[in-house]
């Protein structure tokens, strides 16, 4: 008796999982099933939002539910870690980016050795933000002050495995490592911490930046070239202020899913990708929030993926976080 | 008032009012049902709320909170075993208007109490909030590690009979929280990483998961010892009167504003909650009446009064709980946190950025948490013929399917990821464990609870206050919001030791 209760127990939890390996096999995607895509941030922060637009321009084309779920942590490595923890089955994609080639080769996950690419989305530069009130009035004021003072000016960055994270280190080993460098949670943590004082100067995504322009002063942009944006066409860059070094100087969005995701899937999701991202909808958003368009399929994207993956290297590599591979 | 009509927008439509007639229902049942919280029936039906618009989702969420913290009276007054800990004051004078036959203006008079108690918490939070939204920015990591330690610790020192065991309580609870991975460095902090490394429990225990567990099935397995023995008999009552006569409710207007003012303060410290509340709002009305020279009927005596206050406290808790959620997004209570778990899953951070970026969501919300108490109010009066009848379900029908639900909903929180379902089953399954011995024993698990939702958001604070005082440990003491904090920490544990110590001696 104890044994027939046994197995049917167990036949009961494995039910599901049974039907849906059943239903894969036939076809891609099942009506009955919705996406997850996995974002390993906050909730609210510039990644999340550009994230949950683009997942509503993807139902708009596709038809089918796509869920947010915000895994923060670890500079988004506990979210991918939990995707590479998942099913391979195409129905739960990782916001990636420049974060997961970031925490990839600080060794926090397996990160993009274990991705499969799908589609590449934009760019969103960043911008050097102080309070309004704050009395520096360009960055050079403010690096100024952090080298007489050394360890005093706290410069702020959203996850210190994150892209900010990287910028933010980029910069300090060019001014002497006098910046005391501070990780937060997400963009949305770090903003009322500059704005109420208790943090000198933050890296912000521009959207970020604009969403707070009202109490934010922003001192330089990180991209080569100055914002497209109206509001932030003032700001110099950081060759216009005087500094001549670049570093990683925005953050890149992407799609991904868990390396094995059967081919039809991964085709059909950037496919879908490339509908959502020329809606009006999405092209409007990108426009008004500044980010710049970069939309790239399958394996231009994993070819364009190495290049950043080339240019991130050298600087974890000099900030003694470079732990890819061990 | 842009925002309020946008807001209204929001939730003018027949799909939200439609699920928040259902949760209001669902919710006064669950809270009639004893054993069963409010925070459980929100975590039961969490997962249905990502599948719905933000503003409708919260609705029904709202609806489940005010309904099963209003419908705790039910037992309470006809049976004199509280639904749940919201309704632990209402039995003294509730049952003894049962045995005089006054039961159904008892319930009646609970209902209209909860409403009052529901509409005036809500007045204070939709004006508090917004102001103490606007104050957040003065809330830095320092700020926000130390308002966390007056959480756990107010939690510890008043939630047991024994301060030591409550401390214990907490501790472990921010041990539990450690679980998972290092927030700052991504590293893995977990016994036995090359196994558990790779599972969900790489992310922390999922916080749902255990609440489930904690109150859901810890209630089930102490049910177990004794699942023979039949269902409560109902006391064959008339119930009639049921509205309280309105110059009955007038004179009581000191008791009315004490129970609110009293519930609205007690749920927005964070750590506290309704059973506090209600002790604090019936001994403060027992000096009201006293004082009254014979205007209003003496406590305990079975009169109106004395369920009144209680009731009033326990429904002004919701808002209350709800402002320092909403403004700071630390929760009152541990409804509460599942409340702000949900908004998350919607990508609304609760905090300065929803009042800065998203007013008309705030009114949304403050709209259905009018609805919720409407309704709460509206099928509770209807019903409450019907409500008693729940009670007569026994305990060996009830039980198998508060397991089930249990099980179902830590499973379905997990959404699309079937492997972290089922991790989210054994993490329920482990705390409900864990929680049966805690009550055995007489273990407090409202600490515990505490710590699991306050602890990690101590330790990010603490590392990162630290790391932006440039390693300075005492930039804790140079800042005048943490002193008060601490002054307040160390008083709450330090003064019920002095006042055990007292008796002891005397």
């Amino acid at each position: 008796m104890k044994k027939i209760i046994a197995i049917a127990a167990i036949l009961l939890v494995l039910a599901p999982a049974l039907f849906a390996q059943a239903a894969q096999e036939t076809q891609f995607p099942d009506p009955e099933k919705s996406f997850t895509i996995v974002v390993g941030f906050s909730a609210g922060g510039g990644t999340d939002l550009i994230f949950r637009e683009f997942a509503e321009c993807l139902k708009e084309v596709s038809g089918a539910d796509f869920i947010i779920t915000n895994i923060p942590g670890g500079s988004s490595a506990t979210g991918t870690n939990e995707l590479l923890n998942g099913e391979a089955d195409g129905y739960t994609l990782l916001g990636s980016g420049t974060h997961t080639v970031s925490a990839t080769l600080q060794g926090t996950t397996a990160g993009f050795t274990e991705l499969d690419y799908v589609a590449a989305l934009n760019w969103d530069p960043f911008v050097i933000c102080v309070q309004k009130d704050s009395p520096y009035n360009s960055f050079e004021e403010l690096v100024a002050a952090a080298k007489a003072n050394p360890g005093k000016i706290v410069l702020g960055n959203a996850g210190q495995t994150g892209a900010t994270g990287v910028a933010s280190i980029g910069i300090n080993l060019n001014c002497d490592k006098s910046f005391n460098v501070t990780a937060f949670n997400g963009g949305a943590e770090l903003i009322p911490a500059v704005l109420g004082g208790h943090c000198d100067a933050g890296i912000f995504s521009q959207s970020e930046c604009i969403n707070n322009i009202d109490g934010l002063k922003p001192l330089v942009i990180l991209t080569p070239a100055r914002s497209i944006l109206a509001q932030l066409a003032d700001v110099p860059t950081l060759k216009e202020a005087g500094f001549d070094f670049t570093v990683p100087g925005g953050s890149f969005r992407s799609l991904s899913v868990k390396k094995g995701t059967p081919q039809k899937a991964i085709d059909w999701l950037a496919d879908m990708s490339e509908k959502a991202f020329n809606t009006e909808r999405f092209q409007t958003y990108m426009k008004t929030k500044g980010l710049i368009p970069y939309f790239l399929k399958t394996k231009d994207y994993a070819e364009y993926d190495q290049t950043l993956i080339d240019s991130y290297t050298p600087i974890l590599k000099e900030a003694g976080l470079y732990k890819f591979g061990n | 008032m842009d925002f309020f009509m946008q807001g209204l927008s929001q939730v003018a439509n027949i799909q939200t009012i439609l699920w928040m007639a259902i949760g209001s229902v669902l919710g006064i049942i669950l809270g009639a049902l004893p054993g069963l919280t409010a925070t459980m029936g929100i975590a039961l039906v969490m997962p249905i709320s990502f599948h719905l618009p933000t503003a409708t989702g919260m609705g029904l969420l709202l609806a489940v909170y005010c309904g099963a913290v209003s419908g705790a009276s039910i037992p309470a007054i006809l049976l004199g075993i509280p639904g749940n800990p919201n309704a632990i004051a209402t039995v003294e004078d509730g049952l003894k208007m049962t045995k005089k036959g006054k039961a159904g203006q008892a319930l009646g008079g609970a209902v209209v109490a909860s409403f009052i108690g529901g509409i005036g918490s809500l007045l204070c939070l939709v004006f508090f909030s917004p102001l103490i939204a606007k104050a957040t920015l003065a809330f830095g990591p320092a700020e926000k590690t130390t308002l966390a330690l007056v959480g756990l610790v107010i939690i510890a020192s008043v939630s047991g009979k024994s301060v030591l065991k409550g401390l214990f309580m907490g501790a472990l609870g921010m041990a539990l929280s450690l679980i998972g991975t290092d927030s700052f460095s991504g590293a893995l902090r977990i016994p036995f990483a090359s196994i558990l490394g790779h599972t969900p429990l790489t992310k922390g225990l999922d916080l749902t998961s255990s609440l489930i567990g904690l109150y859901g099935i810890s209630q089930v397995l102490l049910s177990a010892e004794h699942l023979t023995k039949p269902a409560a008999e109902i006391p064959d009552v008339k119930i009639d009167h049921i509205f309280p006569s309105f110059r009955k409710v007038c004179s009581m207007w000191k008791i009315i504003l004490a129970s609110l003012g009293i519930g609205t303060i007690i749920g927005a410290i964070p750590g506290t909650g309704a059973s506090i509340a209600v002790f604090m709002a019936h001994d403060t009305a027992r000096t009201i009446t006293n004082a009254s020279n014979g205007k209003l009927e003496e406590l305990g005596t079975g009169c109106l009064e004395g369920v009144f206050a209680p009731e009033v406290a326990n429904n002004a808790v919701t808002g209350g709980a709800l402002i320092p959620a909403l403004s700071l997004g630390i929760p009152g209570d541990s409804a509460t946190a599942v409340l702000i778990g949900a908004l998350m899953v919607k990508g609304v951070n609760p905090g300065f950025q929803l009042f800065s970026q998203n007013m008309s969501l705030v009114y949304a919300i403050f709209i259905t948490m009018f609805i919720a108490n409407l309704f709460m109010a509206v099928f509770q009066l209807a019903g409450v013929r019907l409500y008693p009848k729940i009670l007569k379900v026994p305990e060996k029908i009830l039980m198998p399917l508060v397991l089930m639900l249990s099980f179902i909903g830590a499973y379905a929180i997990a959404g699309q990821a079937t492997s972290v379902g089922i991790f989210n089953m054994g993490v329920a399954l482990a705390m409900g464990i864990l929680g049966y011995f805690c009550k055995k024993n007489g273990y407090p698990f409202s600490p515990l609870v505490l710590g699991l939702i306050l602890g990690s958001m101590f330790e990010e604070n603490f590392r990162r206050a630290v790391k932006l005082a440039g390693g300075n440990y005492m930039t804790f003491f140079t800042k005048p919001i943490c002193i008060v904090f601490i002054a307040f920490a160390v008083f709450s544990v330090v003064f019920p030791i002095i006042r055990s110590r007292k008796k002891a001696s005397k």
